[in-house]
């Protein structure tokens, strides 16, 4: 059954849109992640104009992000300092992403931005993710536990100025790195259509030593903030949330997260963390092939003015 | 008056009566369009349009053997386009080169009966737009010469979108003087006002020519949200983030497992 995107201008399969949108909700489920990561390139490649598809996965994880909070609400596990900061400074970076977004559309050099920023960022964390979760994976076969996470264990992040007390994650840091990470990924969330969960959540477990327990509900918070932010923006700016487009993916997102989640509490830490990298690498591969492989059509033909392509 | 000067006004009058076009061509088009507003709503996907048109021939034009040819030219609304080449840089492939193609028809689709060089001649096809080397060179905004190869992709990816089509054989003469043209529309077709036009060809000159025109538009529930996002973008952006968020709470209600 075919529905046409009033926004998109063009007509889609439902069924293939839920699927879709399930599928990566299934995923974002299993390993606690937004996943538009993956449903923007997703998109893309069946044929939603880049800027339309950036711009409508935010609000889907806007979704995505709600359905998860709820349960951390209710669990007390969501640090609201901490993510009232995060979400504060993203805005900014988020505010300067959507602003780069339109220049490089401009400038015929988006595509290859975002084909960059994710062969750089995809493929770094997703590297990091599979080298960590593979060594912990060898330290438990051979016998040895994790070192548990002691209170008042320090690194330089500890040393800077301008220090914040943060009650629930029994945290007494400066605010400086908690802005410059929320400004960070409010950036790439905007520029790159994804929620940046999967970069948030090891900035705060390994470098502001966030608790565990706090760790993913304060980032779904800052999620829905940044991402509610950037949809407006995009709808302000480059008209191009198609919110059709956008219940779709949220209906079968919201649906397969729920299934994703209970398969991954019968999984171990360290093999999610190891699948996530490696899906994460992947996804960054994947673009760097785009960009080094000989493309089979290397001309591509955008409007300026006028009605849209 | 002398007879001296009569003959010089004598002779620019016989001038201007064999230099006078006739008063009606011998051949007249009526046309027809099967309708002329496509409305987009929910379920659309693509299109089909048929065109009808007779030729009226006054009692006094002698019917000549040689056969009638049609083409019907259909410009969507003028859209400016930039074609851009990846070029390998440092082991990548990035945009380097572009050319602009201005005001091009955003939809373009020409109709014929026979292929348009057996039709007429390269000078009445630039003057008329037909056929995509017309529109190509139109769209040439200086005295520059644009590469070919450029012209070439342009044209290879508006027919791989569906947007550009040269189709021979698409009209079809029900009776001597009757004649039908189907004109497919893609899902992706863009919105505006369509110009169709229609020309009469024999023997590569042109007897008769009528003009049409089709609208594309969004109706209902699409129109009205395309509306209200473009004059309203934040508020827009602010009711889809409150249906997410209502969206993500309903789901975690639903499936509530704590």
């Amino acid at each position: 059954m075919d529905v046409y995107l009033p926004i998109a201008e063009i007509p889609m399969n439902l069924f293939l849109l839920l699927a879709m949108g399930g599928a990566v909700g299934f995923i974002s489920g299993l390993f606690g992640v937004g996943g538009g990561f993956l449903l923007t390139p997703l998109l893309i490649f069946s044929g939603i104009p880049a800027a339309v598809a950036v711009a409508t996965v935010s609000s889907q994880i806007v979704a995505s992000s709600a359905s998860g909070a709820a349960a951390y609400i209710r669990r007390q596990a969501i640090d609201f300092k901490l993510a009232g900061f995060l979400t504060f400074s993203g805005l900014f970076g988020s505010a300067a992403g959507v602003w780069l977004f339109s220049i490089l559309r401009q400038l015929g050099q988006l595509d290859l931005m975002l084909a960059l920023a994710y062969v750089v960022f995809l493929g770094t964390v997703g590297a990091l993710m599979l080298q960590e979760a593979v060594r912990s994976m060898i330290a438990i076969r051979r016998g040895k536990r994790e070192a548990p996470r002691r209170p008042g264990q320090h690194n330089w992040v500890h040393g800077l100025p301008l220090k914040v007390r943060f009650r629930r994650s029994r945290l007494y840091i400066s605010a400086l790195p908690i802005v410059a990470l929320g400004a960070a990924i409010g950036f790439l969330g905007a520029i790159l259509g994804i929620g940046g969960g999967f970069l948030m959540v090891p900035a705060l477990i390994y470098l502001l030593r966030v608790p565990t327990a706090m760790v993913v509900g304060t980032t779904l918070m800052q999620t829905i903030g940044t991402m509610a932010f950037a949809t407006i923006m995009h709808a302000g700016t480059n008209y191009s949330v198609d919110a059709v487009l956008g219940l779709a993916l949220m209906v079968g997102g919201v649906i397969g997260a729920q299934f994703g989640a209970r398969v991954g509490q019968r999984l171990r830490g360290e093999t999610l963390r190891a699948l996530l990298g490696l899906l994460v690498l992947s996804v960054g591969v994947r673009f760097a092939v785009n960009l080094i492989v000989t493309p089979s059509e290397p001309y591509s033909l955008t409007t300026f003015g006028g009605a849209g392509l | 008056m002398t007879a001296r000067r009569l003959v010089p006004v004598l002779l620019g009058l016989l001038l201007a009566v064999v230099a006078l076009p006739r008063t009606a061509p011998a051949e007249q088009l009526v046309t027809a369009i099967s309708t002329d507003l496509v409305s987009i709503s929910s379920n659309f996907n693509g299109s089909q349009i048929v065109f009808f048109g007779s030729i009226e021939r006054d009692s006094q034009s002698v019917s000549r053997p040689a056969q009638y040819e049609i083409a019907v030219a259909v410009f969507g609304p003028p859209t400016n386009v930039v074609a851009r080449r990846k070029v390998r840089t440092f082991g990548l492939w990035i945009n380097r080169e572009a050319e602009a193609f201005e005001e091009v028809p955003s939809f373009y689709a020409l109709l014929t009966t026979s292929p348009l060089g057996d039709i007429v001649g390269e000078p009445i096809r630039q003057r008329r737009g037909l056929g995509f080397r017309a529109i190509v060179d139109e769209s040439q905004a200086d005295d520059r010469i644009r590469p070919p190869r450029f012209e070439a992709a342009f044209l290879r990816l508006m027919q791989a979108q569906g947007r550009y089509s040269e189709v021979p054989g698409a009209v079809e003469f029900l009776s001597p003087t009757l004649f039908r043209a189907n004109l497919v529309l893609p899902p992706n077709v863009p919105l505006g006002t369509f110009d169709v036009r229609v020309f009469l060809f024999r023997d590569g000159v042109q007897l008769s020519q009528a003009s049409e025109q089709l609208t594309i538009a969004k109706v209902g529930f699409e129109q009205a949200m395309t509306t209200f996002s473009r004059e309203h973008g934040l508020l827009y952006g602010l009711a889809t983030v409150l249906m997410a968020t209502l969206t993500g709470w309903l789901a975690s209600v639903i499936f509530r497992r704590d």
